[in-house]
């Protein structure tokens, strides 16, 4: 091996057998840089030696890619410690992916974590948190679940002790400063300050210890960074205190040097800016953490302990020993302790935490359970199915961890912008330095100047010392530090708020393409339908009405009757139009259906049974036309229910014209509030279906959909969401995340519906745990939110260095004779990101449009809206 | 190790353009203070030096990381 060139055992995945071995050999060998190709299938390891001047392991990845096997990578996430500003995002993923082996990392600021993809073997955990050091970062590995939240609390805790004991060594003594150095203007509260406290070499002294305590992180975090050839917001501190400090003593030492003499010690400058960042940091600190709430909710919902029955008896274990199979006892008003299926005892628990359903949900002997419920009203026992990892609040958990993790585009943007920033600040410092030192100060400066908000006069201040001021006073107030917060506080926030309603985003550029959407496809069958017949409508003939007035009384009414006997004649039907008819008669209570006796199915046709004596012919049109029953008189009553897209099926009592049943795929309940909530917000509708356009037609009229896309079979679903992209629109399709995959996967966002808790295994950007079809809408709401909060944050963080960099920069000075000092730069700047951290704790108090507390007991809503029945005057 | 050595040369080589860079930039600001007005001798070694100081933070990272760039391929 040459000094140019490197070895490395390359992990490959797929090979079986010679042959892919020799696929492989031959195409890494035909890469130009690539030499002693090796491998061996044993390990499945490529060793090579390569060039990594014409050759990288991308290249390679995708060599063995190309030939149809894989490289395998690993993904780990580590807690990374000193990150403040957009630019430590930027230099902390670039000193990652810098590393050999490394193939993406994603830093989350407001989590303060790096999500790294690496091939394992290329590269060692050591060095990714060395590379981390490297660049002036303290990295370790994380650690899962509720270890993880022990870990993240103390880390922000022992940060926040750090700043707060900082704050109280700098904000005591820069006051002690302050106070000091405006003695002379204190007038009868002198007598209280000792006069000692004015001199300069004692302001001096007692300034030292700031900058060399509190101020010594910024010096060492932009020192370590920058001999890595990275800049952050630690720099722009630095140079500040650093160049306010060093002048004043200078000043202070040798006041004939020419700085300003004693006049412009910058002494409580350099103090109050160290106080007055490091006060910006504590409350970042404080409330920082404060938006990741949510993921801590749901962690703490964790059950500790389950009670097992083992041997007829109970026995408690730690939660995270059930192992699947075991048997699970549960007691009133404790927590389900893992998922699994009831098999003895009724309860109703509450699911609100995971599935943000607001009532509790009854549970009886097959029913599934949540692990990290509450158990409300009575005892259970059930067996384990889902443990560990693969739990329902587990998977969520992930999933929101993961999301918040991930970056929006518009964050990607701010993040680039602000780490690009800085180095132009330092441009710009030196810009308004020569300005002022060589044209500003001869042609502007007035002695009788002061700082705003300050009666403190610049007084004697030389061409130097006015120059750096300005110079140094731009460092300060140009720092993006509220720049790097502003997405991703919002992004955890808006996650999190969506977790708790049980809309679960993928990532953050979910939310950010949720909340430009302009259409909604939804799925018809399943999605707005229930996707099985019912009953919906019951037409009486007069004749039957006649018949049956003349025998008995009409209780039950006659639209029942009809409907028992049609279920009755139906009973032992597999049809699924005869299913819906005894489905329609059991919920409607018609009594309890004895059996037919006797039973003929007439295929293609309906079926035709003896019931209480009766012979009853059940089926279409063709059937009563060839059995001769007349059904004149309800001829239009059938077309009308046939052009509503429901198919009739007549009903014929000792061969008399008896009545009509018609049965369709109804909607559910909240479809049609779920359409009109969602044009309140602007959108289109769109429904996409097999069904015939009439039936399709019929569906959407009900509903109030916009736009019909009928006829498609299921494979083009894909291909209409791509029409209604390429009229430009930004489309979301909702549909069953499994059936619906291709098209979901098209749309700018898949919504995956009804999911249940398998979230894992759901397609789609966005999954909605429950099957309501409302929260399309309250995804849509969130994703609004956070996106205005977003940009609310943006507009936050750049106002500040937008209007303070002329004003820091002295664009203002030859009008109003006034300058920014730089404390008050620092006071702002800390006052930019508490700004954007408490805007987005707003975020907190959102809540839907559609409050869960409004739904009917579930359940009830189905039985009103099930069946119509209607009677009509026959012949 | 290897990752260690890399990064020493990256330094090195880097240390070899920048510090020329930001002398130069002071050097140019001497001789501009020089020659366009009378200033107070205290006032032109001071702005060297924060010319200097600010030139060396800001052609720092962009020389060492396009180094560190050129190094890896």
């Amino acid at each position: 091996m040459t000094a140019t060139t490197k070895s490395l055992n390359l992990p490959v995945q797929g090979m079986t057998c010679a042959s892919c071995v020799s696929h492989v050999e031959g195409a890494l060998k035909a890469l130009p840089g690539v030499s002693d190709v090796v491998v061996n299938l044993a390990t499945n390891k490529a060793c090579l030696t390569y060039d990594p001047a014409r050759v990288t392991l991308a290249d390679m990845t995708r060599a063995v890619d190309d030939v149809g096997y894989t490289v395998p990578t690993a993904q780990l996430t580590l807690d990374v410690r000193g990150m403040t500003c957009a630019s430590c995002v930027s230099h902390v993923e670039e000193g990652l992916k810098e590393l050999d082996g490394v193939t993406s990392a994603v830093v989350n600021l407001g989590l303060g974590t790096a999500r790294v993809t690496y091939i394992p073997g290329v590269v060692t955990v050591s060095q990714m948190k060395r590379a981390v050091r490297d660049v002036g970062y303290e990295a370790q590995e994380r650690s899962e679940g509720a270890d993880a939240l022990d870990r993240e609390r103390q880390a922000r805790e022992e940060e926040i002790k750090r700043q707060a004991r900082n704050l109280v060594i700098a904000g005591t003594i820069g006051l002690i400063v302050m106070i000091g150095t405006f003695y002379d203007m204190l007038g009868p509260f002198k007598a209280f300050v000792p006069v000692g406290l004015s001199y300069k070499w004692v302001i001096g002294l007692l300034t030292t210890p700031i900058v060399f305590g509190p101020g010594r992180q910024f010096f060492t975090n932009s020192w370590r960074g920058l001999r890595h050839g990275v800049t952050d917001m630690n720099l722009l501190y630095a140079t500040g205190i650093g160049a306010a400090y060093g002048i004043a003593v200078i000043n202070t030492l040798f006041p004939k040097a020419g700085f300003g003499g004693e006049g412009a010690t910058f002494f409580e400058s350099a103090a109050l800016l160290t106080a007055f960042i490091i006060l910006g940091r504590w409350l970042e600190a404080l409330t920082r953490g404060r938006t990741s709430e949510a993921i801590r909710k749901l962690m703490k919902l964790q059950p500790k302990i389950a009670r097992l029955i083992r041997d007829g008896g109970e026995e408690e274990i730690p939660a995270d020993e059930v192992e699947m199979g075991d048997l699970i006892l549960v007691r009133p008003g404790e927590s389900i302790p893992v998922d699994g299926i009831v098999k003895d005892g009724y309860s109703a628990v509450d699911e609100s935490m995971l599935t943000g359903e607001s009532l509790p949900v009854e549970k009886k002997a097959g029913d599934n359970v949540i692990g990290g419920t509450l158990n409300k009203t009575g005892a259970f026992k059930f067996t384990a199915t889902r443990v560990g990892k693969d739990t329902a609040l587990a998977q969520i958990i992930k999933l929101v961890e993961d999301a918040q993790a991930s970056k929006a585009p518009i964050q990607k943007l701010a993040d680039w912008v602000a780490g690009h920033f800085i180095l132009g600040v330092h441009m710009l410092a030196v810009v308004v330095f020569l300005f002022w030192f060589f044209f500003g100060y001869r042609l502007f400066f007035d002695p009788n100047s002061s700082f705003i908000l300050s009666p403190y006069k610049l007084g004697e201040i030389g061409v130097f010392g006015f120059s750096l001021l300005l110079s140094v006073t731009v460092l300060v107030i140009s720092c993006p530090c509220a720049v790097g917060l502003a997405t991703p506080s919002a992004m955890m926030a808006g996650t999190g708020k969506a977790a708790e309603h049980g809309v679960l985003f993928k990532g953050a550029e979910a939310i950010e393409n949720a909340s430009k959407l302009q259409t909604i496809v939804f799925d018809k069958t399943g999605t707005l339908t229930k996707g099985e017949p019912s009953v919906t409508d019951t037409v009486v003939s007069g004749q039957w009405a006649w018949m049956v007035d003349d025998q008995t009384t009409r209780h039950p009414p006659l639209a029942d009757q009809l409907l028992r006997l049609a279920a009755i004649t139906e009973k032992n039907s597999e049809h699924p139009l005869g299913e819906a008819i005894v489905r329609g008669a059991e919920t409607h209570t018609v009594g309890t259906l004895a059996e037919p006796e006797a039973f003929n199915s007439i295929p293609g046709h309906g079926v035709e049974a003896r019931v209480e004596g009766h012979v009853v012919l059940l089926g279409n049109r063709k059937l009563m036309r060839e059995r001769g029953v007349d059904f004149s008189g309800l001829m239009s009553q059938a077309e009308r229910l046939e052009g509503d897209g429901k198919t009739v099926m007549f009903v014929a009592v000792d061969g008399q014209s008896a009545g009509l049943i018609a049965v369709a795929d109804t909607l559910k309940e909240y479809s049609v509030e779920a359409i009109q909530r969602l044009h309140k917000l602007g959108l289109e509708v769109a429904m996409i279906t097999g069904d015939n356009r009439r039936t399709a037609q019929a569906i959407a009229r009900q509903v109030g959909i916009d736009r019909v896309l009928a006829e498609v079979l299921p494979q083009d679903k894909a291909d209409e969401v791509k029409k209604l992209q390429a009229l430009g629109q930004k489309v979301a399709m909702v549909g069953d995340g499994v059936n619906d995959a291709p098209a979901l996967a098209q749309a700018d966002v898949g919504m995956a519906i009804g999911s249940g808790t398998d979230v894992a295994k759901e397609t789609g950007d966005v999954i909605l745990i429950k099957d309501d079809i409302r929260d399309v809408v309250v995804a849509l709401e969130v994703a609004k939110a956070t996106m205005r909060k977003v940009k609310q944050n943006l507009f936050w963080a750049f106002v500040y260095n937008t209007l303070g960099i002329p004003v820091g920069a002295g664009l203002f000075y030859p009008f109003i004779a006034l300058i920014i000092s730089p404390e008050l730069a620092g006071l702002l700047m800390a006052i930019s990101s508490v700004t954007v951290t408490l805007n987005t704790l707003l975020l907190k108090r959102f809540k839907p449009s559609i409050r869960r507390e409004d739904r009917p007991q579930r359940g009830a809503g189905e039985r009103q809206s099930q069946l119509a029945p209607a009677t009509a005057s026959g012949d | 190790m290897e990752h260690e050595q890399v990064e020493k040369e990256v330094a090195r080589k880097s240390a070899l353009i920048y510090l020329p860079i930001s002398i130069g930039a002071a050097l140019l600001f001497l001789l501009a203070a020089t020659l366009l007005g009378d200033y107070p001798v205290v006032a032109k070694i001071g702005g060297t030096v924060w010319v200097g100081l600010l030139s060396l933070i800001v052609s720092m990272p962009i020389v060492t990381s396009r180094v560190k760039r050129q190094t890896k391929h």
